[in-house]
């Protein structure tokens, strides 16, 4: 951790990050002072059981939701009382996005949905990129579908893609493969992988899924809003036994 | 299912207020033309019943006037307390210009005193005994600017003028002659000096029975009671309101339609979104009738609170109206307290519930197609529209159906008939429902044609607005039908009375080529034949052209026979007026018609001095374009005919260069000593057009905003529900970098999107029935789009449209991204 710290900053970084939801009694603390930073280029899984903060970290660090206290940074942008404008500017640019639902605008082909986050920043494509991205995806014979006509792995394939177009600083993964059978979730989790390994990206993602985890390069674990462990080069087991540790 | 319905009424309760506002304005204009109507008409009672207590048997003439003799045989009748004649006849007041003032004579009356003085005097007295002394109607003296104490100037039969002072001024109240005329009031005497009027227009009795007049008077005179009286008044003054009302009430209906469209597509969309609650309903036993009854039942609540609430505000619209009517000093009785009467209640409730629940039948049905296992179903997803062969079928058939029988009023029928004008209007129906029917299939090609602009100039959120505008093609097309019906109206209005405008223009250009008229108030010849001779010798004029007419029997007919004098171009269609003169005659074409007669044919005029006189027809006129009488004869043979009649009208031109004000001055001062000479310009006939058309087009224009904006009450609601269904893809765009602003202008262009839609559907149809309606209505009429009025109709509809969206895209800005693109 210390060596990432001094070779290169860390691409998102929270400090003492706490997120309070409700008044009086129905106060509930999501997040009880988080600190953790998730290097540039690195694949990073936060798991967690259900209630655990998990969701709500990555809303904060997304700049989704706004923390009760503590700071966030992506890059060497801090994010914490930045106004909706500033956050969505740097949404646009630096931070890309894979849902669980896919969430793909049905209006749109699957080319438009992909180019959609620059049409937005109004940016010029990388058309290099977005050919090997198509490429990697294998979504060259299907960009001129609509989001009905592809299949539920297809949807979120078009949606890692739109996530990787724009060259963002991080993307975030909220169970990207909640939704999906476990071939199309292992494809989507390699490609994410690839992503990381070829283009360099640096990636977050939220998953239950021990499978899911021992794709990342590390796993951070969540409990009652808390960060209590960490495990670098997860394996499938490796990951299911500390959870089986957390829950006990 | 009861408590289910009522649930969820209060559940949707902003969304049926949104949806209740469109009933409210439609029950409250149909219910507060009702209470206009019965105001009114309870005015008139009130004054009818008023007049008849004073008077027990009325006698009236069944033609010309009941002369004396007939008042002297009632007089002596036994029981006969008091017996009036009364005295009606032309007598105009002249203004402070010293012309004749208003457009027709003024009516002269008797006013008697005593218990069966009828005169409403409203200020000052009345006449009494005194010879000197007038009364005048409200009207009148306020237009003319008089008051109570002025000398006023009254000419007499034989147009010398008279001074009377001014000691009161008279409400008319219910006679629509006097209430068009205008009316000045003496005493019986001098008003049967001024008049000339040897007889009285009616006989009023006190302490008599109608039977013991009836049978003193004989059977040629009419004999009624003072009720009978009352009720006849009160009749006549009904038809009038009766038309006002039936013309409200198209709009009402108009406005109710539109309201009928907004509702329907409310419920349709309400009940999409519930689907997975009826799909549950279904799950736990609700049978398919219990689901559509609860979505009636939602629809009658909220029909009945709308209903009503239409009822309160249509009694203040009626109220207001009324007050506003009384503060204009309008003719229309507005006395008589505003009042909700238990048939009007009945009937704004009734359209309100039928029409909301009638509207809401198409969209339950619907709810119970929701197969049970909806309920376990993630997400419905959005209907898949297809372009049925059925749909373009019927629209096909009602196009074709439409757009004959508007060939048919226009091409076949005879312009100018009513009939031909009825069937254009059905032909519009037709064609309307055909648009109707095929709209989800035009929505998308006019959604790209209309954004077209938007896509570029808006960037993403303007290329996804036009998207989302034709997502949901029934929805859309019937959110912009609403709207279409009230720009086609307008638009229909527009072309007709701009065309109306431009063809009137056009006559008057060819009848009324000429720079000033001298005639009388009434087609009465009135002008000396000096005055235009004196014009004549004028240097600064270029012509002048004399035409007189009197009224003649012409082979048993009664016609208008004249001469001319001077430049008067014949507009000759048929024969020749070359060598026109002795023993010759020209007919209008529509008169040698009538007369079956044709050139070379000869007719025969009954003359003043010369007995009958045989004419041959020498030429047919084009009555439409030629200002000559119908039947026109050589000025020669006309005063021996008649004598020197003076002339009707005298035409004149300035030369060219010659300033028109010292043209005008001159023709005025050669007016000046004839006080019922009034000079006139083709101008000041011309703006008298176009404020009576502007005044027309700005009531019916205000009169349609209300169809307008129920119709952007629609698009509110289309939007916002729209906006709800798209929380998560909303959320997904702010989460991809889309800003506040640019996520409110991507709803804003979706809305402008629908107005355009709308708006040019409804230009098009507009333009389109004006034309046939214009080519119905008048022969020759010449066509003229209002083009920059119609393209403000189309800027308003678009502007209206993104109001409309205001609200649903603040809300859809605050939404929290979180929150919406969670799974819930």
């Amino acid at each position: 951790m210390t060596l990432t710290h001094t070779q290169a900053p860390p691409a998102v970084a929270a400090r003492a990050l706490t997120k309070v939801y409700g008044e009086g009694d129905a106060r509930v603390h999501a997040l009880r002072g988080v600190d953790v930073s998730f290097a540039t280029g690195a694949f990073t899984a936060i798991m967690g059981p259900s209630g655990s903060g998990k969701s709500t970290l990555m809303h904060c660090l997304a700049g989704l939701d706004t923390a009760t206290s503590g700071t966030v940074h992506i890059g060497d942008v801090e994010l914490t009382g930045l106004g909706d404008r500033r956050l969505t500017q740097l949404r646009r640019e630096r931070i890309g996005f894979v849902f669980q639902s896919f969430n793909l605008l049905p209006t749109l082909t699957a080319e438009q949905n992909i180019r959609l986050p620059l049409d937005i920043a109004a940016r010029q494509a990388d058309e290099a990129l977005f050919d090997r991205v198509v490429d990697t995806v294998g979504l060259r014979d299907r960009l001129r579908h609509r989001p009905s006509e592809l299949s539920g792995g297809q949807q979120q394939r078009v949606a890692v893609a739109r996530a990787l177009i724009g060259k963002p600083q991080v993307i975030f993964a909220d169970e990207p493969t909640g939704n999906l059978d476990s071939r199309s979730g292992a494809e989507i989790l390699s490609f994410l992988r690839t992503s990381v390994r070829e283009l360099g990206q640096t990636i977050v993602m939220v998953t239950h899924d021990p499978v899911a985890a021992s794709y990342a390069d590390r796993v951070v674990f969540l409990r009652d809003g808390e960060l209590v462990t960490e495990v670098a080069a997860p394996t499938p087991e490796t990951v299911l036994d500390t959870l089986v540790r957390l829950e006990a | 299912m009861l408590r289910t319905a009522l649930a969820g009424l209060r559940a949707h309760l902003m969304r049926l207020l949104l949806t209740s506002v469109a009933i409210v304005l439609g029950v409250g204009f149909i219910t507060g033309t009702f209470v206009l109507n019965d105001t009114m008409e309870a005015g008139v009672a009130e004054r009818v019943t008023a007049d008849a207590g004073k008077v027990d048997v009325v006698v009236l003439p069944k033609t010309g006037v009941l002369p004396e003799e007939v008042l002297d045989r009632v007089r002596a009748l036994p029981g006969v307390t008091e017996a009036q004649g009364l005295v009606r006849g032309g007598a105009p007041v002249l203004g402070k210009d010293g012309k004749t003032a208003g457009d027709f004579p003024t009516t002269a009356v008797s006013v008697v005193s005593g218990r069966l003085d009828r005169t409403n005097v409203v200020t000052g007295a009345g006449p009494g005994e005194d010879d000197r002394a007038a009364v005048l109607d409200e009207n009148t003296a306020k237009a003319q600017g008089f008051r109570v104490g002025d000398t006023i100037t009254v000419l007499d039969h034989e147009q010398n003028p008279h001074d009377f002072r001014l000691v009161g001024l008279i409400d008319t109240g219910v006679d629509q002659e006097l209430g068009f005329t205008g009316a000045v009031g003496f005493t019986t005497d001098t008003a049967r000096r001024m008049t000339g009027v040897k007889g009285y227009a009616e006989i009023d009795v006190a302490g008599a029975d109608a039977r013991a007049v009836a049978a003193a008077v004989g059977g040629a005179y009419t004999v009624k009671t003072g009720a009978e009286l009352a009720d006849d008044l009160a009749r006549a003054a009904g038809v009038e309101n009766q038309m006002i009302t039936l013309g409200l009430l198209m709009f009402g209906l108009v406005a109710m339609f539109v309201a009928a469209l907004v509702i329907s597509n409310t419920f349709t969309i309400l009940v999409a979104q519930r689907t997975r609650e009826m799909a549950l309903l279904r799950c736990i036993g609700a049978t398919r009738g219990q689901v559509f009854g609860s979505v009636l039942l939602e629809s009658a609540a909220v029909g009945l609170l709308a209903s009503v609430a239409g009822l309160i505000a249509g009694y203040g619209l009626a109220s207001l109206a009324i007050t506003v009517l009384a503060a204009l000093d309008s003719p229309l009785p507005t006395d008589a307290q505003a009042a909700l009467t238990p048939p009007t209640v009945v009937a704004g409730l009734a359209v309100g519930l039928v029409v909301t629940v009638g509207s809401a039948v198409l969209p339950a049905r619907s709810a119970t197609r929701v197969p049970p296992v909806a309920a376990l179903r993630d997400h419905a997803g959005e209907p898949a529209f297809r372009v049925g062969l059925v749909r373009c079928g019927i629209a096909a058939l009602f196009l074709v159906a439409g757009l004959g029988t508007t060939a048919a009023g226009v091409f076949v029928l005879e312009p100018g008939q009513q009939v031909s004008l009825v069937v254009v209007m059905a032909g519009g129906v037709l064609t309307f429902l055909a648009v109707l029917v095929l709209g989800p299939v035009l929505v998308r090609p006019l959604s790209a044609f209309v954004g077209w602009v938007p896509r570029r100039m808006f960037g993403v959120p303007g290329r996804l607005a036009v998207d989302n505008a034709a997502r949901n093609p029934k929805r859309a097309a019937t959110t912009t039908v609403a709207l279409t019906i009230g720009v086609t109206l307008m638009t229909l209005i527009s072309v007709v009375t701009a065309s109306t405008r431009l063809s009137l223009t056009v006559k008057l250009d060819e009848q009324f080529p000429i720079d000033y008229l001298l005639a009388g108030q009434s087609r009465d010849a009135v002008v000396p034949r000096s005055v235009a001779e004196e014009l004549r010798g004028r240097p600064e004029l270029d012509s002048v052209a004399q035409i007189r007419q009197v009224t003649a029997r012409v082979s048993g007919e009664r016609l208008s026979v004249g001469t001319f004098e001077g430049p008067v171009e014949p507009y000759v269609v048929a024969g020749s007026m070359a060598g026109f003169g002795p023993g010759e005659a020209a007919l209008s074409e529509l008169t040698a018609k009538a007369l079956g007669v044709r050139v070379g044919d000869s007719v025969a005029i009954e003359t003043r001095r010369a007995g009958t006189a045989s004419l041959r027809v020498t030429a047919l006129l084009d009555g439409n374009q030629s200002t000559l009488p119908p039947v026109t004869v050589a000025q020669g043979p006309f005063d021996a005919y008649f004598g020197a009649v003076p002339d009707a009208r005298v035409m004149v031109n300035v030369r060219d260069g010659v300033p028109l004000e010292r043209a005008r001055a001159m023709v005025d001062a050669a007016a000046a000593p004839y006080p019922d000479v009034r000079v006139s310009s083709s101008t000041e006939i011309r703006g008298q057009f176009d404020e009576t058309l502007d005044m027309v087009l700005m009531i019916i224009t205000g009169l349609l905003g209300l169809a307008i904006l129920i119709s952007l009450f629609g698009i509110a609601n289309t939007l916002s529900l729209s906006v709800h269904e798209r929380t998560r893809e909303s959320a997904l765009l702010r989460a991809l970098g889309l800003t506040r602003s640019q996520l409110r202008r991507m709803l804003s262009v979706e809305a402008l999107v629908l107005g355009l839609i709308g708006a040019l559907v409804g230009v098009v149809l507009g333009v389109v029935f004006g034309w046939a309606a214009m080519r119905a209505m008048l022969d020759g009429a010449v066509m003229s789009v209002p083009v920059a009025r119609i393209v403000l109709f189309v800027a308003l509809a678009g502007v209206a449209g993104v109001l409309a969206a205001v609200l649903p895209a603040r809300r859809a800005a605050r939404a929290s991204i979180v929150g919406s693109l969670t799974p819930t």
